[in-house]
């Protein structure tokens, strides 16, 4: 990294613009599911000129968190600033090609945030509770009075997620600029570690939609995949329609 | 109109969402296009926006039902056909079977297929995966938002009428096998996984393939345990580090 110059900075200025505005479609806006990182990855990439780590990186981190879902009052942890932050640290600070190394510290150091970002959801929250108060005046409840108070949030929702990236960003592109120096065999270990890490997001996703660990459409699935890449040697997409095929084959004889 | 507008508003239902009252101010919000052509006087809409202002909180999505039938009940009250009709009664018989109806279906089947499905493609080399991920989602997120705004209103809330047009919970199940089966996919083939979005190598031998396949159940079975998806994060880093360390990588 060239330090926090003048392009530095406009880059993750760029990039917290983005996360303000993709942070949006989270809970405030639409729920259009732009916010997820499998979409605000790549955009953020695209952006900051570097698609795909962004597309790496969204991949990675979507089946990692996609069941973690915002029922109630409780407040998952924030994928999208994960997203986002975690792409603009491997872009800014890993100029040129992608490197996985980069991209494997990269989704450690957003992981390790998930806390800060779940903290300051919370206390956006709390302070939202005062925007009914400001729509139910002294002098009578009016349709301008509902519509500010209640946009106002958009305006909380979006300062949230600018801020978390103007903070989260440097200062992940601060801590990768020390982790790049490792030796390497810690570069070959991250490697490794954004190769296996859709096993992890297979494994989120199995953990909540079933009550089995060998559940049987998913063992069906490692099988038909296996056999597709070891035997018949066809793209991931033709295994994936075999699998959903076989899925649905095997849904409609259980009667699901 | 109305409805169209209540349509467009309630794409922002959840931008005031706090812990208190959750809703309640972009309920209010959303139906205020009806409710301004019902109440012309400026004090019985104040009154109205009061008291749809009351805590709501439901799934987003199927909030569009709730407000159809709200602004039904709206103005059959207000046109004299039914005077003591109580959408506030209406709202809260409906939140809550609607708010868990629509987590399981949204949050808990269509979207994690959609994700599943373009992660598959993602590993495939398809660049174009996000682009599809959102047209799948969307082509069911929007016509259903549009079509339960209608839908509420012409019902006036009947949720059984909802029910039998639309299989939610059988629909639920079967997305979630089709989940399950592309997330089995992936598993399998992740051993011929190359993150440079290059197709996937051929894989001789298949000690890779069933290590991906053991290490996948592994995580699942930690993750039974009480493991977070965060320390499993933090554990595959770590285990990653001791096999590079061993030769391996």
């Amino acid at each position: 990294m060239a330090g926090f110059d003048t392009h530095t900075m406009f880059q993750v200025l760029t990039a917290a613009l983005l996360g303000g505005l993709i942070g949006l479609d989270r809970t405030a806006l639409g729920q259009f599911m732009i916010s997820q990182p499998v979409v605000a990855g790549p955009l953020t990439g695209w952006a900051l000129g570097e698609p795909l780590t962004g597309l790496v990186i969204g991949g990675m981190l979507e089946l990692v968190w996609v069941l973690d879902m915002p029922i109630g009052t409780f407040v998952p942890a924030d994928s999208t600033i994960a997203a986002v932050a975690a792409t603009a640290i491997a872009v800014i600070g890993s100029p040129g090609p992608m490197r996985l190394p980069e991209v494997g510290f990269s989704l450690l150091l957003t992981t390790t945030m998930a806390p800060v970002t779940m903290f300051a959801d919370h206390l956006m929250r709390q302070r939202n509770a005062k925007l009914p108060e400001f729509a139910a005046a002294a002098d009578g409840v009016t349709e301008a009075r509902v519509a500010i108070a209640h946009l106002a949030g958009l305006i909380a929702f979006f300062v949230k997620s600018f801020v978390l990236c103007l903070v989260l960003v440097p200062a992940g592109l601060f801590a990768l600029s020390w982790l790049v120096k490792l030796p390497e065999v810690v570069h070959r270990a991250m490697t490794l570690f954004v190769t296996l890490l859709p096993l992890l997001g297979v494994a989120a996703v199995a953990r909540k939609l079933s009550i089995r660990t060998m559940d049987r459409y998913l063992l069906i699935g490692c099988g038909i995949g296996a056999a597709c890449v070891l035997l018949l040697h066809v793209p991931m997409p033709v295994a994936a329609a075999l699998a959903a095929a076989a899925g649905w084959l095997g849904g409609r004889a259980y009667g699901t | 109109m109305d409805l169209l507008g209540v349509l467009w508003r309630s794409f922002f239902i959840q931008a005031s969402w706090s812990y208190d009252r959750m809703q309640s101010l972009g309920f209010a919000f959303a139906l205020a296009p009806v409710l301004r052509r019902l109440y012309p006087d400026r004090n019985e809409l104040g009154e109205r926006l009061v008291r749809h202002m009351e805590y709501f909180n439901t799934q987003p999505y199927l909030a569009s039902f709730i407000l159809g039938a709200a602004a039904r009940v709206e103005e059959d009250r207000a046109t004299g056909r039914d005077p003591a009709a109580d959408p506030g009664e209406l709202k809260r018989t409906l939140m809550a079977p609607l708010g868990a109806l629509g987590d399981s279906f949204f949050w808990g089947s269509l979207k994690p297929l959609a994700a599943v499905i373009a992660v598959a493609l993602l590993l495939g080399g398809a660049w174009w995966a996000p682009v599809l991920f959102l047209a799948v989602y969307n082509v069911a997120h929007v016509g259903l938002r549009a079509a339960l705004v209608l839908a509420g209103y012409a019902t006036r809330g009947e949720v059984v009428a909802l029910l039998t047009r639309y299989n939610f919970t059988g629909l639920a199940r079967f997305f979630k096998v089709l989940t399950l089966a592309l997330a089995g996919a992936i598993a399998g083939t992740v051993s011929a996984w190359v993150p440079l979005f290059r197709p996937p190598v051929p894989v001789h031998g298949a000690m890779l393939t069933a290590a991906g396949v053991v290490l996948a159940l592994g995580m699942i079975q930690l993750l039974r345990a009480g493991g977070s998806p965060v320390k499993l994060m933090l554990g595959l880093a770590a285990a990653c580090l001791l096999l590079a360390m061993g030769g391996l990588g």
